[in-house]
Formats: structure tokens, sequence, C-alpha cells
């Protein structure tokens, strides 16, 4: 047979400046996470399928890489290491010290279909907080995401940020658990036209949240009032000038339910939840320079460690994309609206 | 500055025209000529001329902000796009097409012939066939008239094609409408700009 240089749809090899650019980038993640007192775990890219069958959602289920290993165990190839990570700490957790924090590099492996920018092997960098208390852990782990983002690119950075299931009551009042995945798929594409008859929703799809925060409910109104302080104050902060450093990019800040609008809490709206459904407090989601896909994301996962487990603490965390981030952070010839300097939310 | 691509196929001038009752003035469009990237300075857009099939493509990689596509190659590709608005002008239909004036009886093994082979086996999943999917370019009436497929899942705008190739629309499996649509990532770096011009186009009625 004659030998090709061709690979398998979805993964790429990565030479000279290529690879150098990707290895200052994860040295840089690294350096970054490693001054913020965070410790490397190093996972292994093959385990059971066993622990994470609970866990799985149908999207998270389709994305897996399953085979029969010699020994007849039902294996799965490493694709998201938040759940491996939570799974390894839980049973140890009384013989170790609070909070944690936990970073990690390597590939993780996807299928998805043939598609722009969708590759099946993406080489990551992330950060988990355990232990920390209540919302500080979203907090720290928002701030960190945002940290290391800056500390890479001298592009605009956008984090949208979510909580999960807040639109869960929104939806079911007015899909029912029939319509309420067309109204999540409405949501999350902003298709105006299915949401127009309800007011609320249409706000999410135009501005990111309802006008009226009561109209998600009392629990997710006061969430979603919190949260949207905790960003104020976090944008504050970052468009403060930052001491030693003139260079930083613009970021912005911003509340986007409808980003996550399939980030469903609610049991009868689980099936419509998307590939990371061990969320259930704070996602986000960032997007750098004119790539056409995040380049990171994190959110809390307190079910996801207890499922496995674990005691009942708050875990929180964040993933990068190392090769989209690459993408992102080099200068395009397109710059920023009128050369402006966006402000935080 | 915002950048559009738009295609140059049947799609173009209904896009055109509901940007113009939108309000931009479009100057400095050079529809007719060759160029395939142009700047709007006046309405503050950068305008790319593409293949209907490629606005997908140069959107979700985030070349271009928005465009405007048909929902079929929408569905297709299975882009993973946002969707705000579509437009009220440009409509078609997705049917099956065949000389016999009637579906194929259940349980007959079919060749369908299509240019959307994913849309195709996704409608056949409903269909009490077993069906092999062939895959055209162009002139999918001819693969039916000529026996190279039992039936065909194509476009139909007026049916004078139909008409004039002795050919049934047997069935309409989907409403088609150009819609406009936007990357994800570029909706957070546009968000005003994108929601201001999808205000201006409900406000001109153009679109649903």
């Amino acid at each position: 047979m004659k030998v090709t240089a061709s690979l398998p749809t979805g993964v790429a090899a990565v030479f000279f400046e290529a690879a150098r650019q990707r290895r200052r980038l994860e040295t840089m993640l690294v350096d970054r996470l490693e001054a913020a007192g965070f410790g490397e775990v190093v996972l292994p890219v093959v385990d059971y399928l066993d622990p994470y069958e609970q866990m799985l959602s149908g999207r998270s289920r389709s994305e897996l890489y399953r085979f029969i290993d010699r020994d007849g165990e039902l294996l799965a190839l490493r694709a998201d290491f938040t759940p491996m990570l939570a799974r390894l700490i839980a049973p140890r957790m009384a013989s170790l010290e609070l909070p944690l924090k936990l970073f990690y590099r390597g590939d993780v492996l996807r299928y998805q279909e043939a598609r722009a920018g969708r590759e099946r092997e993406l080489y990551q960098v992330g950060g988990e907080l355990l232990g920390l208390p209540g919302e500080d852990a979203e907090r720290e782990a928002l701030e960190r995401f945002i940290d290391l983002l800056v500390h890479v690119t001298d592009q605009p950075v956008r984090v949208v940020v979510g909580i999960a299931g807040a639109l869960d009551g929104l939806l079911l009042t007015h899909g029912g658990a029939q319509g309420a995945g067309a109204l999540v798929a409405a949501v999350g594409r902003r298709e105006r036209q299915i949401v127009r008859a309800v007011p609320a929703l249409l706000d999410v799809v135009t501005s990111g949240a309802p006008r009226d925060p009561e109209a998600l409910g009392e629990a997710a109104a006061r969430r979603l009032v919190r949260v949207q302080a905790m960003i104020a104050a976090l944008g504050e902060r970052l468009s403060a000038p930052s001491p030693g450093s003139s260079s930083r990019p613009p970021v912005s800040l911003e509340v986007d339910l409808a980003e996550f609008a399939d980030q469903a809490l609610d049991p009868a709206l689980r099936h419509l939840v998307g590939p990371r459904a061990y969320y259930d407090g704070l996602v986000f989601r960032a997007f750098v320079g004119r790539a056409g896909l995040p380049v990171g994301s994190g959110g809390r996962y307190d079910r996801l460690f207890q499922t496995l487990g674990g005691d009942d603490i708050t875990a929180a965390g964040f993933s990068i994309g190392v090769d989209r981030l690459a993408l992102g952070a080099t200068p395009e010839d397109v710059p920023v609206p009128n050369g402006r300097t966006e402000g935080a939310a | 500055m915002m950048r559009i691509a738009l295609p140059k196929g049947r799609n173009l001038e209904v896009a055109l025209a509901a940007f113009r009752a939108a309000g931009l003035s479009l100057a400095g469009l050079d529809n007719g000529g060759r160029k395939l990237r142009m700047t709007l300075e006046e309405d503050g857009l950068e305008i790319l001329l593409v293949k209907d099939w490629d606005v997908v493509l140069y959107v979700e990689y985030g070349i271009a902000d928005c465009g405007v596509v048909g929902s079929d190659v929408l569905e297709e590709t299975g882009a993973d796009l946002l969707v705000p608005v579509r437009f009220k002008e440009g409509g078609s239909r997705m049917s099956l097409i065949g000389k016999s004036g009637t579906l194929p009886a259940p349980g007959a093994h079919i060749r369908l012939a299509t240019k959307y082979p994913n849309t195709a086996r996704r409608v056949l999943t409903e269909r009490p066939w077993s069906a092999e999917v062939l895959k055209l370019h162009g002139s999918i009436e001819l693969a039916p008239l000529l026996n190279l497929a039992e039936i065909a899942l194509d476009i139909v705008q007026t049916g004078r094609t139909l008409v004039e190739n002795d050919l049934d629309e047997l069935e309409t499996v989907a409403d088609i409408m150009p819609c406009l649509v936007a990357g994800r990532a570029a909706y957070q770096r546009h968000r005003p700009t994108i929601n201001d011009l999808v205000d201006r186009l409900e406000k001109a009625g153009t679109v649903f």
C-alpha cells in the first residue's frame, strides 16, 4: 500500500512555526496558572466508560469514541477533562486539603460531524477550583479564565455569561414539556419570529436577559441580579488601569442567557442539554479576535462532583482551546470597529 | 465595520431589496461587475459576494459576520449559526419530484437524486421506502426523467421546469426562505449593529 501523509477528518499535525506558537501559548497559560497557585494533574487519555454513563447527555454520548479492549472492558477516549478529574478526586476528598486549585493540559477527542472549524482533537489547558465558598468559586473561575486570556492575546476578548437552568421556567411555561425543545432551539438561534409572542424571551434573544428579571421566576431572578452585580464589579476591575501593564486587550463581559439556552436543569428539559451537561450554576464562554468559534468556556458543576461520590462542595472550572486561541490571537487585517477600546459591561 | 456575505444566486436581489427597504443606501455596490469585495462607507458595511453554498462557511469561520443564505442550505449543512429573521420574499419549496404522478409504494426500494443528500436522508427516515441517495450537482430533474432515480428531491419555485419536462411535484417537504444569518462570535462582536439591522428589517416589513 502506498503511504500518504493524509490524516483522519478533524485531526491535524502541527509543524514548525505553528507548533512553536502553540507551545508558547501553552507555556504562557501554564506559567500563569502555576503563579496563581494551581497544581498540575496529568490524566490518562483512556478511561472506563462506566463511571460516566449516568451523566452523559445524548449529545455528549454521541461525541465519545468508545471501544472494547482485549480484556473485554468498555473504554472511552478522553472527551472532557472535568468529569475525569472529578471522578478521580471525589473519592479522595477526605485526604485532601481544601480549597484545591488544579490545572491540566492535553488533548480531548470528540466525534463531530465534518464541518467548519469542528476539530475532533482539541488541545486544552484548563483549571478547576474545588472547595471555595459558594459563589466565590464562580467568580474566581471566571476571573482566572479572563486573566489567562488577556495574558496571552492582544486581541479583543468577549466573554458572555449565563446561568444554567435560568430559562427553564420560562421555557416550560410557554412551551410545555413538548414544545420547549423548539423554544430552546429558537432562543439559541435568536430566531425572533418564534419567540416574539413571549416578551421576556424576546428580551433574552435581543438583549441577553429579560428587562424584568422576575419573568424568570423568583429564584432565577435573584440569581440573575447577583450575577449581574458580580460581572459589573468584575468589569470595573478589568477596565481599571493595570499597574505596570499598558497593553491589556479590551475585554467585554456581558450576561447573555440566550447563548446558554440549552443548559437546562429541570428534569423535563434534561434531554435538550448540550454536551457539557454537568454545569449547574454560572456558565461562561469567550470569543477572541475574529475567531468564529469560542476559544474557551467554563462554569460551576457542584452536582457532578456529588454524583461521583464527592462531598457537598462548590466546584468550578474552565478550559481554553489552545489551537483556537492561536487562531483568534493572531491579529487580523480587520481592526476592532473604529479602532476603539471596548469598555467592560 | 461589519462584513456581510451575500449570495450571488437567486437570493441576492431579495436581500438587496430588503436592505434598501430597511434604509441602507447600498451606495458603492457593484452588483453587475466582477468585484467580489466592496466597502459601502455610507452604510458602514463591507460586502462579500460568494456562492450561496459558501456563505455558511464564510460566516461560520468568522470571515464574514453575517450572511444571507437559503434555509435549504442551512438545513443541508447543519451550520451552527444564528438565524434572527427570514425574508418574506424569495420563498420556494423543497419537494419530492417524479414522473409517475404518485409516490413510490410502501416497501419499495428506490433511488433518490438530489443536491441535498443530508436533508434527503433525514426525509427518508420518515418514509416507508428503502432508498439509495444519489448526490447530483445540477439538472436534478433529468434523473427521474431518464430513470437514473425514481424520484428527486429539489427546490421548486414556479414549477415551470417540471411542467416543461413532464414531471410532477409529488410532495412538498419544506418551505424554503432566504435567511439572515450571523456567526455566534460575530454576534458578540457586533451585537448592537446586528440587532439594529434586524430591527430595521422588521420595521420595513420585509422579514418574518
